[in-house]
């Protein structure tokens, strides 16, 4: 497989991983930034822990995902029910606080970053192989799980509190255990995306981890549509791999067209490209054709 | 004891400053009812005119002045159209949504500083503006024209605001909507007008700021925006969103906090406890020590 395909594939798969991350703890209004400080912590965990303990890849990506929950768990306890600004700027001070821990280590390579990491399986084909199952298997079962979780009774109590918490509080919905349960759900993906990212590249730097990830996830879940998890799907391969097209000169300003993409979506189709309607007609059109299966030749 | 002396001095005028940056963030929540998250950005834009019409013109400070002043209101009363069409099409005022809106917002500005400007590399402004050399030198404790500015400019501008807030009919229109936009649009207060002129004020005060960090730091970067955007929302949730009196306290405290800490810690170990603290109080309430106004 040529290179520039394998790392389209591999990051389209961890933008619509680490966005879904984003997306579902959204479905009750939070905007849980914390996402990318978990990338961050269990990616470097996990590398510390083949690079320095020589632990197995497998055992180090549990390691990845066990962090991420551990983590997103603990701060889940105290902004389960809290208000969607607080859970922002909890999410952007881990982000910074992670990044000066991690820059000031030097155990973990400080501002140098990590390189080295080993070949799964000794080979690079195989190597990339195993990436790209784990990253698109891991893409299948978590979005079959949140297709699932949305159309649950979870997934319209999330809806009710995504309008208003107090109304669904008073529906006996208990928002601060649906939010810890939410907020876990998506630290535990982010773990294990960046233990997977850091394994594409075969090092970690700290320049990945930076506020612009928090832009451009954002900009993947709110062009997209942040009332389905397709919105996701659809945008992560476009809006990352339409500026790969671009000459240097413009794809260098890639932030600001991710920006100015966001702010006009939102003021003028504020659901994103692919909304809730859009995905009922297109389940709905399915349905019938299956209804209409030509008739069996048995007697 | 002169090093904590000189560091609540240095404390004192960063607090003025971020009292200063949550009164005009904590004016648009309450009164255009918007999470301006990227208005420190804006001030660091602000920052970056000033710096050009500087170089322009010789290093004119009236003109330097005039210009972070009129960019900043300017660039204020241009996100107002784009955050009223969140709001209508909505049907329904969503602090959220319009933060989202504001977040691209900082996203563009921190990308075109970091391009557009000086090839990305940080400014530095002249020694003029700062004012030169220290007013009062005792060992290490040193008073800089600069603090002396911003702790001046602080008082008299917050005082100013309060002033117009509590003792003045756009004040009264200003709190009214604040209470009830429903009520203050009953009793014939307009909305739009009373909005933008919040716009305007704000944009104002971000003005001030641009100017009062310019001084005071003597340099800028692209990267300065989110830093300090991540903590006048962490001071505005601290103080209970939208608290004015709250924010003033909160404010004050923290860039004394920093400046305190950083006397003791290096470098950037000490941003990193000013923001543990803001997460260990935010994480413990997360509605704010003194109450939320919205």
């Amino acid at each position: 497989m040529p290179l520039p395909l394998y790392y389209f594939l591999s990051i389209t798969a961890v933008n619509i991983l680490m966005s879904w991350a984003l997306y579902v703890p959204y479905r009750m209004a939070h905007l849980h930034f914390l996402v990318v400080a978990n990338m961050a912590i269990s990616g470097y965990a996990a590398a510390y822990m083949v690079l320095s303990l020589h632990l197995p890849f497998g055992l180090a990506l549990l390691a990845g995902f066990a962090i991420g929950a551990a983590v997103g768990f603990l701060v889940a306890l105290f902004i389960g029910d809290a208000p969607t600004f607080a859970v922002v700027i909890v999410g952007f001070t881990f982000i910074y606080i992670a990044r000066t821990v991690i820059e000031n280590t030097e155990a973990v390579g400080g501002t140098m970053g990590l390189f080295g990491l080993p070949n799964i399986g000794g080979d690079p084909a195989v190597h990339r192989w195993t990436i790209l199952s784990i990253l698109y298997g891991l893409v299948l079962l978590v979005g079959f799980l949140i297709h699932r979780f949305d159309h649950s009774q979870l997934g319209r109590a999330a809806s009710a509190a995504f309008i208003d918490k107090d109304l669904t509080t008073s529906l006996g919905i208990d928002i601060r255990k649906m939010g810890i349960l939410l907020q876990t759900f998506s630290c535990t993906l982010a773990g294990g995306c960046g233990v997977l990212y850091g394994f594409i590249y075969k090092s970690f730097h700290l320049d990945y981890f930076t506020f612009h990830v928090v832009g451009i996830l954002m900009t993947f879940i709110f062009v997209g549509g942040y009332t389905t998890l397709w919105g996701a799907v659809l945008a992560a391969p476009v809006l990352y791999g339409v500026p790969l097209l671009f000459p240097p000169e413009i794809a260098s300003w890639r932030i600001v067209i991710y920006g100015a993409l966001l702010v006009l979506v939102l003021v003028l189709k504020p659901e994103g490209v692919i909304t809730t309607r859009f995905v009922y007609r297109v389940e709905a059109l399915l349905s019938r054709k299956g209804l209409k299966q030509p008739p069996s030749t048995n007697p | 004891m002169e090093v904590f002396i000189a560091q609540v001095i240095n404390g004192i005028s960063l607090g003025s400053i971020y009292l200063l940056l949550v009164t005009g963030f904590n004016l648009l929540l309450l009164v255009a009812m918007i999470i301006h998250f990227a208005y420190p950005q804006v001030v660091v834009l602000s920052m970056y005119i000033i710096w050009l019409v500087l170089g322009y013109t010789g290093n004119n400070l009236l003109l330097g002045t005039l210009a972070g002043v009129a960019s900043s209101i300017l660039l204020n009363l241009i996100s107002a159209p784009l955050f009223q069409k969140v709001m209508e099409k909505r049907g329904e005022v969503d602090i959220n949504s319009t933060m989202v809106v504001s977040m691209g917002m900082g996203m563009i500005i921190t990308d075109v500083l970091s391009h557009g400007f000086n090839k990305g590399h940080p400014i530095a402004f002249p020694d003029t503006l700062a004012g030169g050399d220290a007013i009062v030198r005792i060992g290490l404790i040193s008073i800089l024209p600069g603090q002396v500015y911003a702790f001046g400019v602080g008082v008299v501008a917050v005082s100013a605001f309060f002033w117009l807030l509590y003792k003045t009919r756009p004040g009264r229109a200003f709190r009214a909507i604040a209470e009830d936009p429903s009520g203050a649009r009953l009793v014939g207060i307009p909305l739009l007008k009373t909005g933008l002129q919040s716009y305007a004020l704000s944009g104002l005060l971000g003005g001030l700021i641009a100017l009062l960090l310019a001084a005071l730091l003597g340099s800028a970067s692209s990267a300065l925006g989110e830093q300090v955007a991540i903590k006048v929302i962490a001071v505005s949730i601290i103080a209970g969103l939208g608290n004015l009196v709250g924010g003033l306290v909160v404010g004050l405290s923290l860039g004394i906090v920093e400046a305190v800490v950083q006397g003791y810690i290096s470098g950037t170990w000490s941003n990193v406890i000013a923001f543990v603290i803001m997460l260990v109080v935010i994480l413990a309430k997360p509605n704010g020590l003194f109450g939320l106004k919205i």
